[in-house]
């Protein structure tokens, strides 16, 4: 099963994610801030990497999916996102943000895992 | 070349400030024309009216100076369409100053020619001063009073000391004055007085004008900046809320998906609850949401979309609710002219699934859904019928008000925190189009009124 590394600044949704993926046999570390998250995903090299769009500042995810890919990190990303849908700020999957899919908070397991299946799957074919 | 500004400083608006000074100069033309029209008339009918006579070289000073004014004023009307708004560039306040220098110039031909001091044309002056006032910074019309009064001076001096050929209009004066020297001095010192004050009263009460306006314009600045300010505040303060509830409802979906073990069916129920009343908080949170970016967001997208795809998607989201419900669903199209519509795709498919989830909520199992779509002048007609709960006459009026729910829906069970309706009307709106309700609908029947939503929108 896979490593994946969980980057969110609350804890419940740490917690909730992590149960889901581990439920599911994965492997799940996590990081509560954007500079833990970088040090535990170049410590344990992970299969995935899972990123709060919004932690202490608005766009921390954003900057620190950028700061994974410009350092040559290829993992894939999957991004959570609380409002993007709901105001119309459609990121979609583009070269402007360099991740790999989106969830929108609140998370629905089934969802989540299916996410991460795909990436997963998608990433062992490379 | 570092030239000193002409346009003042409290004119941030400068899009109004060149506006006006435009109006005006327009204004300017349209009075010259007159002018040139009076002149024409002085030229032929004030040897009739009033028994004066010109010399044939004041006749034809005075036609020549008239042709000119006409000439340079066809040139005058040609060049505003080359007017650049901006500081650099030939702009409206240049174009005012070369009106003004070349007004100036023909109306002292028109003075020299008509007597000078003896000529009661050179009261125009204190008109064109006031004129001047009202378009030109302060320095310039200073400026060109100062230069006035010296330039008519000389003419007046030079006339009296023989320097150069009096004009005079025979039959108008018994005894030319032009050569009493204290009757010159004092008429031009009283001529400089009235010029400077005429003028500095008039560049005041301009510039005070001028200001008001600006004003006006900053505080509407404001006001809107403010509701900007106060919209983005709503979006924080919202999304603050929302996070928490997400945290809750993530739990939730854990405990309810059995992920931390079995569940008995007692607290399952009372569970499936709980997720059900925290999703009408994010409903609500989303609408809330949409309807500070529909506020914030002045430039909708416009894109050229077809409505009928727009159903078509909105349906297709959701259609597990249609299939569980085992609606009947029908879109009649009696369009001829299927051209697109104008507008923001994501508010449009907000909008419509907005108005079929509702019909969704409000009709019973097996019940009746119906679209048609219409030809209308200038647009295109939806309506959205169902034979559901329907609204009560006296509700109609304010189902589009925020947080409003039916008299006859708010006990019943129907979940609804009352602002889909408003989005939805926002939404056509600025799309400019309409939307009204109907209950009973076409498709009532003895316990069912149902209700139409009727929507325009206009099409390209």
């Amino acid at each position: 099963m896979a490593k994946i590394a969980i980057i969110d600044d609350d804890p419940d949704i740490l917690d909730a994610s992590s149960l889901v993926l581990t439920s599911k046999g994965h492997e799940v570390i996590t990081a509560n801030n954007p500079d833990d998250g970088y040090k535990i995903v170049v410590d344990n090299s992970p299969d995935l990497i899972i990123l709060d769009v919004m932690m202490n500042e608005p766009d921390d995810g954003f900057f620190l999916a950028q700061k994974f890919r410009k350092n040559n990190i290829t993992t894939p990303i999957i991004m959570y996102t609380s409002i993007s849908k709901t105001i119309g700020m459609d990121y979609g999957v583009n070269e402007m943000v360099p991740v790999d899919e989106y969830v929108e908070k609140p998370i629905s397991p089934a969802q989540l895992i299916q996410k991460v299946e795909k990436l997963l799957h998608k990433h062992i074919e490379r | 070349m570092n030239m000193v500004s002409l346009i003042p400083p409290w004119a941030q608006h400068y899009e109004e400030f060149w506006d006006s000074i435009k109006a005006r100069n327009s204004w300017f033309i349209k009075l010259r024309y007159s002018a040139v029209l009076m002149l024409v008339v002085f030229l032929t009918s004030t040897r009739l009216l009033f028994r004066i006579s010109f010399t044939p070289t004041q006749f034809y000073a005075i036609s020549s100076i008239t042709l000119s004014i006409f000439l340079y004023n066809i040139i005058l009307t040609r060049l505003q369409k080359y007017l650049k708004n901006s500081e650099e560039g030939f702009n409206p306040v240049h174009f005012s100053i070369v009106q003004m220098i070349l007004d100036l110039y023909a109306l002292c031909l028109l003075v020299y020619y008509t007597g000078g001091i003896e000529s009661p044309l050179f009261l125009l002056f204190i008109f064109h001063m006031v004129i001047g006032s009202m378009i030109l910074p302060r320095f310039v019309i200073y400026s060109s009073a100062c230069l006035v009064i010296i330039v008519f001076s000389a003419i007046v001096f030079a006339e009296h000391f023989g320097l150069i050929v009096h004009h005079g209009i025979a039959g108008f004066l018994k005894f030319p004055f032009y050569n009493n020297l204290s009757f010159i001095c004092v008429s031009l010192a009283v001529f400089a007085f009235v010029i400077i004050i005429t003028v500095m009263l008039a560049n005041e009460m301009a510039n005070r004008l001028y200001k008001m306006e600006e004003n006006l314009l900053d505080s509407l600045d404001k006001l809107n900046a403010a509701e900007i300010e106060k919209e983005n505040y709503i979006t924080g303060v919202v999304h603050e809320i929302k996070t928490p509830i997400s945290a809750v409802q993530s739990y939730l979906d854990l405990i309810l998906g059995k992920y931390l073990g079995p569940l008995s069916s007692e607290i399952e129920t009372r569970l499936k609850r709980t997720r059900a009343r925290s999703d009408e908080a994010i409903q609500m949170i989303n609408n809330i949401l949409k309807i500070s970016r529909l506020k914030l967001l002045d430039d909708l997208g416009k894109e050229e979309l077809d409505v009928k795809r727009l159903i078509g998607s909105a349906h297709e989201k959701l259609k597990m609710q249609i299939e569980a419900k085992e609606i009947n669903f029908t879109l009649i199209d009696n369009r001829k002219n299927k051209r697109k519509i104008l507008g923001d795709k994501f508010l449009l498919e907000i909008g419509f699934s907005n108005i079929i989830s509702n019909t969704i909520k409000y009709v019973d199992k097996y019940g009746k859904v119906v679209i048609t779509m219409n030809d209308i002048a200038d647009g295109i007609e939806l309506m959205f019928c169902d034979n559901g709960v329907g609204i009560p006459a006296g509700d109609i009026d304010s189902i589009f008000q925020e947080f409003f729910r039916g008299s006859n829906i708010r006990h019943k069970g129907y979940e609804g925190v009352g602002l889909g309706l408003t989005v939805v009307k926002q939404i056509f709106t600025k799309h400019g189009g309409t939307i009204r309700v109907e209950s009973p609908s076409s498709l009532q029947d003895e316990t069912h009124p149902g209700t139409c939503f009727i929507i325009t929108l206009p099409i390209i």
